[in-house]
């Protein structure tokens, strides 16, 4: 049912599937009286239980394995694993190693959010269906933003083989490092990609979003000294600060029955976000110089943190940060002396969070004796968005009830873009039917 | 044999290295020669001594390969690595041609080949023979491969003996090291302090006049000499060679082949490393609309399940078919086609099955030398094929060792010429006939029986056979079987196609002469058979009875049917035809096309028979043909195989000794012997 | 519109890009095509992709690109659906050309599966096995891998445009490797690879990173899976190392099942692998 309902007078938004998305969802808003007595965000993408693929694997393997989560952010998946095994084998990469990973999540990072800015997130700023709609309007944006998503490609190609789920992330290193001259080649495109980032900020800068404040409450990782990657401490927008490795203290899971995600919440059902703009907000002074004199020269610092839909901006922005700290990466890149640290297996506890393009990844495995994996949980940051994402249509949805009911539904999944769900990652696990209005 | 050389043999102290290098690079050479990467020597660019495998050596063994450290500083202390000198001279990817199509007219432009100065630095005795081997495929003839050629002609050859050979190494049973006595520009010979350098060419020599070194002392050219007879010694005759031709061609049908293939997983990886085989496969690099594409000549092989797929079938569909087509080849029909063995006993193939087949067990196994054979086998082999009775070649250097000729005067292979589409006539529902207007006088010079290779931009060729000689053109009769076919089936007046040819060995008219004439086809059989009863026409008198027997699947699915009817009205020509499927409008014969023979009298003593259609039908003819007298030397057939390059340097369409596209397609039963109606060849 | 216009876009393909069960990166590699990305989309009209288009389409098309396995009843029902819409159905990705990694479950216990992984598994609605496309209704066409290779991609797409056949040889990972000059890393005993009995198209991108192949392009033609499981045994290798290698991206495929089965199966969370 979608619109009026005659006699109740309560109204429907529905949207079955959700566009210009990666993976399948739908929402739904129920109004009543003015109040919205229902907001869901359905995720019904085909359960596939990685969280039981895993058991009885190797570490290695688990580091393949858990890549096929997702398609855009393969390598938040093996960072997340990896760190989570090399902790619990007491390894601590070479220092060449570890610029490499970051290396490597800079260039997914930059392919994950060109693709959001420019093929699935600016059309609905400029009233467009699709890139090849933007590109009849305003081709050169898009090939920028094409230029830009194939420069992080590269990166994630020449130290991994392949864009999509690379394969020389191992346990203690990688199968095989680059030369210097492999890196080196890469940078004429990076340094094109610098520019195309920079024009992007000043590109996203001349949007209009829609006027709308949220309830802020952020949370990604913190590093002394680094913009938050691949590790750090857990922090939040209100004083939250512990260890990567005891998530669980804070933060729980729980399956709702519209969703085939299982959603997070912080502590007593209290919804967080994750992703840009909470890395912005947490962590703007470790940002890249030319990243931050970028923030400082559009001005949007607040409206990244306040509205939504201006996630865009700060997708540009650590656009900018990714491209620069990849050249930083590749001009000082000494290759390490071994591709990996030598390891053995040790049973125990391993856990780890990371940030993915779209906010903290937390991974936790128990090994057995083999080395092999006993259980595993995957939390990511698309579950843990959910809940805010449904708070935030909830206080979204009485602005746009006086609008025709198509544009407000219009409104309504633009909403769901901006936080750029990565539904396929969010599936612990299809097609759900239950339909908790009824 | 050694070539004598001018200049003496020098000794050049380890040190001195770096200074040929220099010498090479000052020539404006790339060194190519062995480094350690990957777990393995390979061959790789060399800018340094240092860069090349100090104390390093490797243990081999079927399916294994591992480095091992010497603890010296001996520089080519190893046996032959995964990678073979065919990766300079023949790389596996090569531009051919460009094509272009614009508004229904094509172009082709053939590629320029690109070849830079190399000199190849550690070339051992095995791999110059593999050299001279794929000098005699590609480059002597009767085609060249022009890209080979000009690489090769590029190339200055540095040997230095092998005095470790791997478990795996047998040279010596193939004759063709560990010593090096042909084929190369200067041969070193390392000893602990250095190396023993001679020269083997008037470029060597000068190379060796500028090295400036002291002459070699007796006690250096005697202690190198016998680095390399221990090495000889070390590796013994693992595999008798004694007639080994023979004894393969007599084992076409052992119960080995079977088992092998339980182990073999066709990967191909023992083609790839082979430094001899070359075969490929030309592909398509095309752009979006498919108006311009370069074809690429790309390693490919025998082992690969599409290297003998034809449209409708595959001639080597079982992994035993494939091994014995490779294990065959290199050992026994090479030297039909070659006169040399195709192997070098380099072992490659050895020690990179990743499943460890060993080439030398195998060989004994299927073709055991005569010494261990039972009394059954004797017999066996007693007998020898038809194909192979001369030549019982041993252990001796292959002919080509001794016999340097300069690369290339042979005839190069045909470029695509334009031909324009003037004339087009339905045939059947997928088959066409099209009147080409074309000025290449090649072409127009075609005999009956050839065919063409055809080819549209960003379509693979398709062999095609000409269906009739005209002053000015030719027709092809084309079925539209696959993509490229249906394209050109699509052709309109005006258009135009490359045309590459004539390819092979058409129709032996003149054997005909003063016999009677059967021609026994079925379906686009008749197309090849068209120009040869145009031909019998031309000059009929030459001839005694004519008889043409044709069967289809259904009347609709005959060829040229107002023609067939002209031609059944002639008094000197007796025409039959039958159908499997007969229609509403059919009054003849139904049945299998053997079965017109049913009523007529043929005197087989007299009469010399040309038969084309499917295999099947081939062979059911020829087995009437036979009962009824015509002896194997009048029996004519035309065969299909796989064909990407139409002039015997891609491999494909080897059938036993033959190459189908240049030794054929024409073949008579007497040639072929046994290899006819053998399955899976 | 005039005419002319009209007749050109009628002559562009309608081209539909469908998911089912899958990790969406098969559909990103279409995206990944940088730079031939907007002069492909002038040549085909995309009138159903939801991952990057807004538009919708239930059908007709004149081709169709399926990602993803079919692993809950209703994609049982939709690829029914669609290959009625369909004269043209491409299947992209181990997913759908395989099962998947999901299709691991086809050896477990599903119901201890799903209650594994929720606490409600009653909500959840799931077949309890992960299938190809092809066990559900007829394809005309496969590109193989996990992901698959933005290479072969363009091949299809400009063949399909061009009305050729695309050129994806059925034939071992090994001659790509040779071709590239990589050293065998199975030989060199740096790992065991299964490129010799897996189909190619990735470029035998694993070995050149030092790594053995892990299959994820599934099977070739005849893949000889029980002659180098055989190997990996003399190599020293135990059944359950050995089936956990196949048990990978195309486990359920035919050859590689059957050497899983036959090496006493994956190890999934009922039998937690024999092979201490």
């Amino acid at each position: 049912m979608h619109g009026t309902h005659p006699q109740t007078g309560e109204r429907r938004f529905d949207v079955e599937g959700i566009t210009r998305v990666e993976g399948e969802g739908s929402l739904r808003l129920v109004v009543r009286d003015g109040q919205v007595t229902e907001a869901q965000l359905a995720i019904f993408e085909a359960p596939r239980y990685f969280e039981q693929l895993v058991v009885g694997r190797t570490q290695d393997e688990v580091l393949d394995i858990v890549a096929r989560i997702c398609g855009i952010c393969p390598v938040a998946y093996q960072m997340s694993a990896v760190h989570a095994f090399e902790d619990l084998a007491g390894i601590t990469a070479e220092p060449a190693v570890r610029s490499l990973r970051r290396l490597l999540y800079c260039g997914e990072w930059i392919e994950s959010h060109a693709l959001h800015v420019y093929l699935l997130h600016a059309p609905d700023f400029l009233g467009c269906a699709n890139a090849v709609e933007l590109a009849a309007l305003d081709r050169g944006a898009v090939e920028r933003g094409l230029a830009l998503k194939k420069a992080g490609n590269r990166i994630v190609a020449v130290l991994g083989g392949r864009p999509i789920h690379p394969v020389s992330v191992r346990v203690g290193g990688f199968s095989k490092v680059p030369t210097k001259r492999e890196l080196q080649a890469m940078r004429p495109d990076l340094e094109a990609a610098l520019g195309h980032a920079l024009g992007t900020v000043d590109w996203v800068s001349t949007f209009v979003a829609p006027d709308f404040e949220r309830e802020e409450r952020f949370v990604s990782l913190r590093h002394p000294t680094e913009y938050p990657m691949s590790d750090g401490r857990i922090v939040s927008s209100d004083g939250l600060d512990l260890a990567p490795t005891d998530w669980e203290a804070a933060f729980h899971e729980e399956q709702v029955p519209w969703s085939h995600a299982l959603q997070a919440h912080m502590g007593d059902r209290i919804p967080y976000l994750l992703g840009p703009a909470a890395r912005i907000t947490l962590a703007a002074d470790q940002l890249h110089p030319l990243a931050r004199a970028a923030l400082d020269r559009i001005g949007l610092a607040d409206a990244i943190r306040r509205n939504p839909y201006w996630s865009i901006a700060a997708r540009a922005i650590e656009l900018v940060h990714a491209v620069a700290e990849a050249l930083d990466i590749v001009d000082g890149y000494v290759p390490p002396d071994r591709a990996a640290e030598p390891w053995k297996p040790r049973p125990g506890t391993a856990s780890w969070a990371t940030e993915a393009p779209r906010g903290l990844l937390f991974h936790h495995y128990e090994v057995d004796e083999r080395g092999r994996i006993a259980t595993a949980k995957i939390v990511p940051p698309t579950s843990q968005n959910q809940a805010a994402i449904e708070a935030d249509m909830t206080s979204f949805a009485p602005a746009i009830l006086d609008e025709p009911h198509d544009v407000a539904t219009h409104h309504l999944e633009q909403l769901i873009r901006s936080y750029d769900p990565c539904i396929s990652c969010a599936t612990h696990f299809l097609d759900l039917t239950v339909e908790a209005a009824r | 044999m050694v070539i004598p050389s001018s200049v003496d043999p020098g000794f050049l102290p380890r040190a001195g290295l770096d200074r040929l290098l220099d010498l090479l690079t000052a020539d404006g050479r790339r060194v190519i020669g062995p480094t350690i990467s990957q777990g393995a020597v390979v061959y790789d660019e060399i800018h340094r001594a240092a860069d090349l495998p100090s104390g390093w050596t490797a243990d081999q063994a079927p399916g294994s390969y591992r480095l091992r450290s010497t603890g010296t500083d001996r520089q080519f202390d190893y046996a032959v690595g995964p990678t073979s000198w065919k990766h300079e001279t023949f790389p596996p990817r090569v531009p051919l041609t460009i094509g272009r199509r614009v508004n229904g007219q094509v172009t082709f432009e053939d590629a320029v080949p690109v070849a830079p100065l190399v000199a190849f630095l550690g070339v051992r005795g095995c791999e110059i023979a593999a050299l001279l081997t794929q000098d005699t495929v590609l480059a002597r003839g009767p085609a060249v491969d022009r890209d080979y050629a000009a690489r090769r002609a590029a190339a200055l050859v540095i040997a230095v003996e092998c005095v470790t050979p791997a478990d795996t190494c047998f040279c010596t049973s193939m004759g063709t090291g560990p010593e090096v006595t042909a084929g190369f520009d200067l041969a070193m010979t390392e000893l602990d302090d250095g190396f023993v350098v001679r020269a083997g060419s008037p470029a060597g020599e000068r190379l060796l006049e500028r090295l400036e070194l002291s002459p070699a002392d007796e006690a250096r050219t005697s202690a190198a000499r016998s680095a390399v007879a221990a090495a000889r010694e070390l590796m013994g005759d693992p595999v008798p060679t004694g007639g080994l031709p023979a004894r393969l061609s007599a084992a076409a049908e052992s119960p080995r082949w079977a088992e092998i293939a339980e182990r073999c997983l066709a990967c191909a990886n023992c083609t790839l490393v082979c430094p001899t085989c070359f075969c490929t496969s030309v592909t398509q690099v095309s752009d979006l609309d498919g108006l311009e594409a370069t074809a690429e000549r790309t390693w490919d092989s025998c082992f690969t399940l599409g290297f003998s797929r034809v449209a409708g079938g595959n001639f080597r569909p079982r992994v035993q078919d494939r091994y014995r087509q490779w294990l065959t080849h290199k050992f026994a029909t090479w030297w039909d086609q070659f006169g040399s063995s195709g192997c070098v006993g380099c072992g490659r193939c050895i020690t990179w099955c990743p499943v460890g087949i060993d080439v030398r067990a195998e060989l004994l196994a299927v073709a055991p030398p005569p010494t261990e054979l039972s009394d059954a086998t004797t017999q066996i082999i007693g007998v020898p094929g038809p194909e192979r009775i001369e030549a019982v070649p041993g252990p001796t250097t292959p002919a080509l060792l001794t016999a340097m000729t300069p690369l290339s005067d042979a005839v190069e292979s045909p470029t695509y010429s334009r031909a324009f589409v003037a004339e087009r006539r339905r045939e059947t529902v997928d088959t066409v006939t099209i009147r080409f207007d074309t000025d290449d006088p090649d072409l127009l010079a075609g005999r009956p029986g050839q065919f063409v290779m055809a080819a549209l931009p960003a379509f693979s060729a398709a062999p095609i056979s000409v269906s009739r000689f005209h002053p000015d053109g030719l027709e092809l009769t084309i079925r539209a079987a696959g993509a490229a076919t249906r394209a050109m089936c699509g052709l309109r007046r005006g258009d135009s196609l490359g045309l590459r040819g004539p390819m092979g060995r058409g129709w032996p008219v003149d054997a005909a002469e003063g016999h009677d004439v059967v021609i026994v086809t079925g379906g686009i059989g008749l197309a090849p058979l068209r120009p040869l009863v145009d031909a019998l026409f031309a000059e009929r008198t030459r001839f005694r009875e004519i008889s043409l027997l044709y069967g289809a699947r259904s009347p609709s699915d005959r060829l040229y049917v107002e023609e067939l009817s002209e031609l059944a009205a002639r008094p000197d020509l007796d025409v039959g035809q039958i159908v499997d499927r007969a229609g509403p409008d059919w009054f003849g014969r139904v049945g299998v096309v053997t079965s017109l023979f049913d009523q007529r009298h043929l005197d087989g003593s007299k009469a010399v028979a040309f038969v084309c259609g499917p295999e099947r039908m081939m062979t059911a003819t020829v087995d009437v043909l036979r009962d009824r007298g015509v002896t194997d030397d009048r029996i004519f057939v035309t065969l299909e195989r796989h064909m990407e390059c139409g002039v015997g340097l891609c491999g494909h369409c080897q059938l036993g000794k033959a190459f189908v596209c240049r030794d054929g397609p024409v073949f008579s039963l007497a040639e072929m012997g046994p290899a006819f109606g053998r399955e899976g060849l | 519109m005039t005419g002319a216009v009209r007749a050109m876009i009628a002559s562009r393909p309608r081209l539909g890009i469908m998911k089912f069960a899958s990790c969406d990166g098969c559909q990103l590699t279409i995206l990944d095509l940088e730079d031939q990305l907007l002069d492909l989309l002038t040549r085909f009209d995309l009138v159903e992709f939801a991952e990057a288009s807004s538009y919708r389409s239930s059908g007709p098309f004149d081709v169709v690109l399926v990602e993803g396995s079919v692993s809950t009843p209703e994609q049982a029902e939709e690829i029914v659906r669609i290959r009625r819409e369909t004269p043209l159905l491409v299947t992209i990705g181990a997913c759908a050309t395989a099962g998947g990694i999901q299709a691991l479950r086809n050896w477990a216990d599903h119901d201890a599966y799903r209650a594994a992984v929720y606490a409600h598994p009653e909500y959840v609605e799931s077949l309890a096995t992960s299938t190809p496309i092809s066990d559900h209704v007829a394809v005309d066409g496969e590109l193989r891998g996990c992901p698959i290779d933005p290479g072969q991609l363009l091949e299809l797409l400009t063949a399909l445009t061009v009305g050729r056949r695309p050129q994806l040889p059925d034939e071992s990972v090994c001659l790509e490797c040779k071709r590239r000059g990589t050293v065998c890393v199975l030989v060199t005993g740096s790992g065991p690879c299964l490129g010799p009995v897996t189909h190619t198209g990735c470029g035998a991108l694993c070995p050149a990173y030092a790594r053995g192949c892990y299959g994820c392009f599934g099977p070739r033609e005849g893949a000889n899976g029980a002659s180098l499981a055989t190997w990996f045994k003399r190599d020293g290798r135990t059944d359950a190392d050995t089936a956990r290698l196949f048990a990978g991206f195309t486990a359920y495929a035919p050859p590689f099942r059957s050497v899983i089965d036959s090496l006493g199966g994956p190890p999934i969370a009922s039998d937690q692998g024999e092979d201490a």
